[in-house]
């Protein structure tokens, strides 16, 4: 098995707790217009809701239900949230509801004045963290060009402000953060990538097996959305890093799954077979380093 | 020429350059098309000499007459003429128009080039003409031929009215009024008015002897009625070929009437021996080539086909059924079984390469099934492989079934060929399509057991009825048309119940007369027995007509028949029929209950209408309404019952049926959850996670061949999460004991994600299973 320097492994095992850290996350409910929308729109920020909580601190999420808020207020919030949070920190941004596009401005649908796209840039340049933005409403596609910068990430329901109707992704992507199968890689952990990529797929099946043409194309701008964990599967577990048994077992199992992830990336340069038999032999090392890491979580428990 | 096409045409085989093209080339040949014979509409000497010619089936001095004539110094519209038959029909369209303009208030000319869009199958456009003509002389007589043919081929009633004035008004040029009358003949025979069409070959052939017009087309049409009257070899062959031995019209015009009748390979034995006398018979060709694809015969329909397309690039069926051909490219062939095994009737399916995996094994089960079924209850074997395609794009089932788009069934049978929608060609829900698979299968027996002589009614009867006994979600479901229709009166007499399938006289007739015909087919069963229905359909067989078949294996006529069957729907339905109208008020009261979501209201009301008609099961159907209604009020155990209910009455609406299985699986009950969510394979297959939930239920129940199906069928559907599919596929393998595949689909769960625990349990369990060795 091939050994990565140090400072590698130091990044491998930081990688799972970085995804979380000091993740500030904000919701905004636009208004529904007609029930079924109101109602669409409360079932998906109650999911969203939910996944932050099992990811950050209750203090960390804040949700402006429809009708509860004004554009002032708003950005009033954001500007507070410049002053608190640093470069370090990860603010994630959804904007649920339904938003407009008159080829110059995006508006997004809410009691009063509409939040406009340059309300959003201003809200959100004035933050130094890194920055995921989550915009579900029809023609949200018309902020990505506007809204595009380097420390931020868009997730975007619609590819231009051209599509006009209500979406379908913002309910598949609030979805995504509940359902195991959206968990591609099985680490208990749903990113933004794996819930974009699972709304994205039950989009084009729905339209698909309806015969009707897709009038929503979602889209990714930038680089960060495998790195952003929106929702966790099960209970947080907490290993007691005291223990150095327990700790010499994380470490081995980390740097097994670097050890993994290179073999995946010399695949194309090996032979099927010899390919096959090597990752045999690491899964079955991971496997048993799982089993005793499980036994030994138990046995700690059971001492506390 | 006006560019093509016209709405009926979907695609366009190669551009119209090219076909001009493969037109030019054809002035080098000796091929001509097919000039309908005119009958007078037009009278130059010197084009009638060399329409003569052709008529007597001296086609090189035909078209030697031809040539010249085009270069005489005639007017524009006999060169159109000549450019016609010479089958330069770009010269002729613009010689015509050249004529017209010219001429603008010669109506003779318009109807001549009206004809000329008509027999380039452009119809509105030969109408406009025609009617122009008429609107220059209202008393044109070929005018109105020419816009009562089209009218008749678009089956109008509106044709009515130019025919009158050809058949009463004895003033009229005989030529138009003996074509006229020989088009009534045509419509009778095809609507197997018998008498109706001898009397109007009778009046034609009195006119045609008065005249110096070809009797070609009669002596066809004689021959079609000897046909239809059982006597295929008739004296009218001789004396069309006596008169011109090419003319391949004596073939192909008795050969529509087989295919009407669905006597396919007779219908190709007759369209062979018209090319073969006549290869420039385009028609012929095209029919041919539509005929053989019915017979799974691709690659001599194909040659066909594209004989027809060099002869005729202006004819939709023909492009369209080529583009099919090549579609096929898409599809996959399966046989089951692989290599023939003795006493197994082979079947082969056409399935789209996208749908494939999914849709075989159900098919080929449901198949097995019906033939086992149908073999014993129908007393016939099957003698030939089975052919099953499934389309996933309906209008390609449509160019297969009928040459053209825009036909509203869902499946076909040509004898041992049966081409359908596939599950995917419409929205989940709108249709069952093992429901539909077994009613075409039921057509094969019918059709092949009495060579295909039994007419429509019964066999749409036995495919019904056996739908609503034997099939996949069996049950007697009758849509609301159709008992609308039933309180109005408007079943027909058992004696007159084909017409209601072949000239429908209203909207909803031809659904009115299938579920007429499958409620016969169980009065027969239920009052007389199985015998007795056996021994109607083999009756047809032995060339009974229906009267004659009931009367013979029922012992009572026709008109007594239809007292005993009315009798039989009013003890069935008649409770039904009385409270039809408060039924259908108490529906319209549910949907505003539901708008308002006034669940208490609907509770009771769903009840009563459920009371009334239990067998509606449709989307709209009164059990979901109840099963919502009990949810939103927390009645969860009364929501569960209502969609039991439901789908034990047949419901099929996948959604409804996913959400029971789901609602019987939390219950623990769990075999029924299994049959609740099999039954939705045969309506929607094509969602992933039903099959992978299915496939959990059926390892849990210990059933792992079966798991293993729906896991297969789960990863073929390209699912979004691989990782969970490869590890039931492996924990399938590992219960049926093929541990070396369990660990082959393990591993390709694990490269997907690593930290997959319950993979990696398993696989961990393998190897210790495997004597203790965890070492690679």
């Amino acid at each position: 098995m091939s050994r990565l320097p140090l400072s590698a492994l130091m990044v491998v095992m930081l990688l799972p707790a970085s995804v979380f850290a000091d993740l500030q996350v904000v919701v905004l409910e636009g208004l529904g217009g007609e029930q079924k929308y109101t109602e669409q729109f409360a079932t998906q920020v109650d999911a969203i809701e939910r996944a932050a909580n099992g990811v950050t601190s209750a203090d960390r999420v804040t949700v402006f239900r429809s009708g509860e808020f004004s554009r002032e207020s708003v950005i009033g919030f954001f500007g507070n949230l410049a002053g608190r949070l640093q470069p370090d920190d990860r603010l994630a941004v959804y904007l649920v509801g339904h938003g407009s596009f008159d080829d110059h401005e995006y508006k997004f649908n809410i009691a009063g004045p509409d939040l406009t796209d340059a309300d959003l840039l201003d809200m959100l340049n004035g933050i130094t963290a890194r920055q995921l933005l989550v915009n579900s409403s029809s023609s949200s596609g018309a902020i990505a060009d506007r809204l595009h910068g380097e420390n931020r990430t868009l997730i975007l329901a619609t590819r231009s402000g051209a599509e006009r109707h209500a979406t379908r992704f913002g309910q598949y992507f609030a979805l995504a953060l509940s359902d195991a199968t959206a968990d591609l890689d099985k680490n208990g952990i749903i990113s933004a990538q794996e819930a974009f990529d699972f709304a994205d797929r039950q989009v084009t099946d729905f339209y698909a097996r309806n015969g009707q043409l897709a009038t929503e194309h979602a889209r990714v701008e930038g680089e960060q959305a495998a790195r952003f964990g929106l929702a966790r599967l099960g209970p947080l577990s907490k290993p007691t890093l005291a223990d150095a048994e327990l700790r010499n077992l994380l470490s081995q199992r980390d740097e097994l799954n670097a050890a993994i992830e290179d073999l995946r990336l010399r695949r194309d340069a090996m032979a099927a077979d010899a390919y096959q038999s090597e990752l045999l032999g690491n899964m079955l090392e991971l496997a048993r380093l799982e089993e005793q890491i499980e036994r030994r979580e138990a046995e700690l428990a059971d001492e506390n | 020429m006006k560019t093509r096409l016209d709405a009926n045409r979907r695609r366009s085989w190669p551009s119209l350059v090219v076909a001009v093209a493969a037109l030019a080339s054809l002035l080098t040949t000796n091929v001509v098309i097919a000039r309908e014979l005119h009958y007078g509409a037009v009278r130059h000497p010197e084009l009638l000499a060399c329409d003569q010619s052709s008529w007597r089936g001296a086609f090189d001095d035909a078209h030697a007459c031809y040539r010249i004539l085009l270069q005489a110094d005639v007017p524009a519209e006999i060169h159109a003429e000549a450019a016609w038959a010479l089958n330069d029909l770009q010269l002729a369209n613009r010689l015509f128009r050249e004529a017209t303009a010219a001429r603008p208030d010669d109506a003779a000319i318009r109807v001549r080039w009206g004809d000329l869009f008509a027999a380039t199958h452009q119809d509105a456009e030969a109408m406009t003409i025609y009617r122009e003509a008429l609107n220059i002389d209202s008393d044109n007589a070929f005018a109105m031929l020419g816009a009562a043919r089209v009218l008749v081929g678009g089956f109008d009633d509106a044709a009515n009215t130019y025919l009158e004035p050809l058949l009463t008004d004895t003033r009229k040029d005989p030529g138009a009024r003996a074509a006229a009358w020989l088009v009534v003949a045509r419509v009778s025979l095809e609507s197997n008015s018998m008498t109706q069409a001898l009397h109007a070959l009778d009046e034609a052939e009195a006119i045609l002897d008065t005249t110096d017009w070809p009797p070609l087309e009669l002596y066809a049409l004689r021959a079609a009625a000897d046909l239809l009257n059982n006597m295929p070899e008739s004296g009218y062959t001789a004396k069309a070929l006596e008169y011109n031995p090419g003319f391949g019209g004596i073939y192909a015009i008795p050969a529509h009437f087989h295919v009407i009748t669905r006597r396919y390979r007779d219908a190709i034995a007759l369209y062979q021996k018209a090319v073969d006398i006549e290869p420039g018979l385009a028609q012929a060709h095209e029919e041919l080539g539509i005929n053989l694809l019915r017979d799974n015969q691709i690659a001599r329909a194909r040659k066909h086909l594209e004989t027809a397309y060099e002869a005729d690039p202006f004819s939709p069926a023909t492009v369209n059924t080529l583009r099919l051909l090549d579609s096929f490219d898409n599809f996959r062939l399966i046989n089951d079984p692989d290599l023939p095994q003795p006493g197994l009737l082979p079947i082969t399916l056409r399935l789209h390469v996208d749908e494939a995996a999914v849709i075989a094994p159900y098919a080929v089960t449901l198949a097995r099934q019906s033939i086992a079924e149908f073999s014993r209850r129908y007393g016939f074997d099957l003698q030939e492989p089975v052919i099953i395609e499934m389309y996933p794009d309906h209008e390609d089932f449509a160019v297969r079934t009928a040459g053209m788009p825009g036909i509203g069934i869902l499946g076909a049978t040509f004898g041992y060929v049966i081409a359908m929608d596939s599950p995917s060609s419409r929205p989940p829900s709108q249709f069952q399509w093992g429901t539909t698979l077994w009613h075409e299968m039921a057509h094969v027996f019918t059709l092949e057991a009495t060579d295909h002589r039994v007419p429509r009614w019964f066999s749409e009867g036995i495919s019904v009825f056996e739908e609503w006994r034997s099939g996949p979600n069996p049950g007697v479901r009758i849509p609301l048309t159709v008992y609308k229709a039933m309180q109005e009166d408007r079943f027909l007499p058992i004696a007159e119940l084909d017409e209601g399938f072949v000239r429908p006289t209203y909207d909803e007739q031809v659904i009115v007369s299938y579920m007429q015909a499958g409620l016969v087919c169980q009065f027969i069963d239920e009052a007389y027995g199985t015998d007795k229905l056996r021994e109607v359909l083999y009756s047809f067989r032995d060339g009974m007509q229906t009267g004659e078949a009931i009367s013979v294996a029922l012992d009572m006529s026709p008109t007594d028949f239809d007292g005993e069957f009315s009798r039989f729907v009013e003890r069935e339905h008649g409770a039904v029929l009385a409270n039809l109208d408060d039924w259908q008020r108490m529906q319209q009261s549910v949907g505003q209950y539901l708008d308002d979501q006034d669940w208490e209201a609907i509770v009771g009301l769903a009840e009563h209408m459920i009371s009334i008609l239990p067998n509606y099961v449709e989307p709209d159907s009164p059990y979901i309404a109840l099963a919502k209604a009990n949810e939103e009020l927390g009645r969860h155990a009364d929501a569960l019952a209502a969609l039991e209910r439901y789908w034990q009455h047949g419901g099929y609406d996948p959604d409804a049926l996913r959400r029971l299985g789901g609602w019987l699986s939390e219950a623990g009950r769990r075999d029924e959850a299994i049959a609740v969510l099999s039954a939705v394979t045969l309506v929607d297959p094509l969602e992933q996670e039903l099959h992978g939930s299915l496939g959990d239920l059926l390892l849990a129940a210990e059933r792992p061949d079966d798991a293993l199906r729906e896991y297969t069928i789960a990863l073929a559907l390209d699912p979004h999460d691989k990782a969970t599919a490869y590890y039931r596929m492996a924990q399938a393998h590992n219960a049926l004991g093929n541990r070396e595949a369990s660990q082959g689909q393990l591993l390709q769960a694990l490269d997907l994600a690593p930290n997959f625990r319950p993979a990696q349990r398993l696989l961990l369990e393998l190897m210790r299973a495997d004597g203790g060795s965890e070492q690679n």
